[in-house]
């Protein structure tokens, strides 16, 4: 490889260490959460699909 | 190699290569219709189409995340060198697996649109301004278009065409379609479901292909600060010591610049090279002489130890430099000559030869 490919190379890299991880942690955080005083029988969960809740 | 192009010049090695990686691909896809609903939660209850399409997305993820190690594996262990032979095999067919993905997500979910499928799977989700709801979808074509292009270009006449710098810059495209695979599947499959395998095959795959990039980089960066030293009065640089030189192979060090040269032993003599293989910039230093000429550990181009020329009908080129022994110490003119010019290896005085070669010499 050619010097200025190495360093490309290398800076992309610790651009992406850096920002994936940050990116994923953001995603899981502003992911919806249930409120407290959500009914336990939900249609969103398996016992939607013909079981019995 | 230059003089014609063919769609595969194919090769034994090549053979084997596609036929371990297509048996795996059929395996992988079969144990994975076949075990993951019974191993995984995430997986049980879905019928099969979903299984399909989760089957090649997650292969595609998994072939991306082996494609981008192979690089820095080969550069930390030379063991490695042989999956980097015919990595670009390996590249197109991820490609053809995450299309795979595709044309099954497309006709499960949007065959029945009055739209077409195309614009119905850009037309679903909206939530543009939102994070968790951000249609994951568009980051997966983003990937699949970059794989698209990169696995056209593959072929050795778009790196001729568009000369070996151009076309490995284009080709480090493949690391953000990589970023856009791991927003796609984190937005998507992992928000959505929560699959443990799914999120270790992500993220455990990112966390190493991060720590490999960046080990085998900052080896990289260390060799090309220590810049060979330079003889006084002279611009002459000291790349080693004569006894570092193996028979048929080479040491290597660096110009003021960063760029590498490399100093073969041969026969008893010493040819100086640039380190680049003017294929794909190959580090032509860790390879060795074959049947009299230097051989890339890439993938095999050649060339000769008196002009850097490819043995006729090839057309591949490399730089020459003086080279010079004092004492024992290897010195070479950093000032390259020009594409082609003659420079027969310079002998190695008879008391630093080995015994062997000594009498060789004298016959």
């Amino acid at each position: 490889m050619q010097r200025p490919h190495r360093r490309a190379h290398t800076a992309i890299w610790t651009g992406l260490a850096v920002a994936l991880p940050l990116a994923v942690a953001v995603i899981f955080a502003s992911a919806p959460k249930l409120p407290a005083d959500a009914p336990a029988v939900r249609l969103d969960t398996g016992s939607a699909q013909g079981e019995q809740p | 190699m230059s003089v014609s192009y063919k769609p595969v010049i194919w090769n034994r090695t090549k053979m084997i290569y596609d036929g371990v990686l297509l048996a795996g691909i059929v395996v992988y896809i079969l144990l994975f219709l076949k075990l993951a609903p019974v191993l995984s939660p995430a997986l049980q209850d879905t019928d099969l189409p979903t299984q399909r399409m989760r089957a090649f997305g997650s292969l595609a993820l998994l072939m991306l995340t082996i494609v981008l190690s192979i690089g820095p594996l080969a550069r930390i262990d030379t063991r490695f060198l042989p999956l980097l032979y015919n990595r670009r095999h390996f590249g197109v067919m991820t490609a053809i697996v995450a299309a795979t993905h595709a044309y099954y997500v497309l006709g499960w979910y949007f065959s029945f649109s009055p739209k077409s499928q195309l614009t119905a799977l850009f037309a679903s989700n909206t939530s543009l301004t939102s994070i968790a709801g951000f249609p994951f979808e568009l980051f997966g074509v983003f990937a699949l278009v970059i794989l698209a292009v990169l696995a056209v270009t593959s072929h050795d006449f778009w790196l001729s065409f568009l000369t070996p710098p151009l076309w490995k810059a284009i080709h480090m495209g493949v690391y953000f379609a990589y970023a856009a695979v791991i927003l796609h599947v984190a937005l998507g499959a992992l928000l959505d479901r929560r699959d443990l395998a799914l999120g270790f095959l992500a993220l455990g795959g990112l966390t190493l292909l991060c720590v490999l990039h960046l080990v085998a980089g900052r080896r990289e960066t260390a060799s090309d600060d220590a810049a060979s030293g330079k003889i006084p009065e002279e611009p002459w640089i000291v790349i080693g010591n004569l006894s570092e030189i193996a028979e048929g192979r080479a040491i290597i060090g660096a110009a003021p610049g960063g760029e590498r040269i490399a100093v073969f032993r041969s026969k008893g003599g010493l040819s100086a090279v640039s380190n680049v293989c003017s294929h794909q910039n190959g580090p032509i230093g860790e390879g060795k002489v074959v049947l009299g000429f230097i051989t890339c550990p890439w993938h095999g181009y050649q060339y000769s130890l008196e002009d850097g020329c490819s043995p006729p009908p090839f057309r591949e080129r490399i730089r020459k430099y003086r080279v010079q022994l004092q004492g024992s110490a290897v010195l070479v003119d950093p000032e390259p000559l020009p594409l082609g010019t003659k420079l027969a290896p310079i002998p190695i005085p008879a008391e630093f030869l080995p015994p062997a070669v000594k009498k060789e010499g004298m016959a």
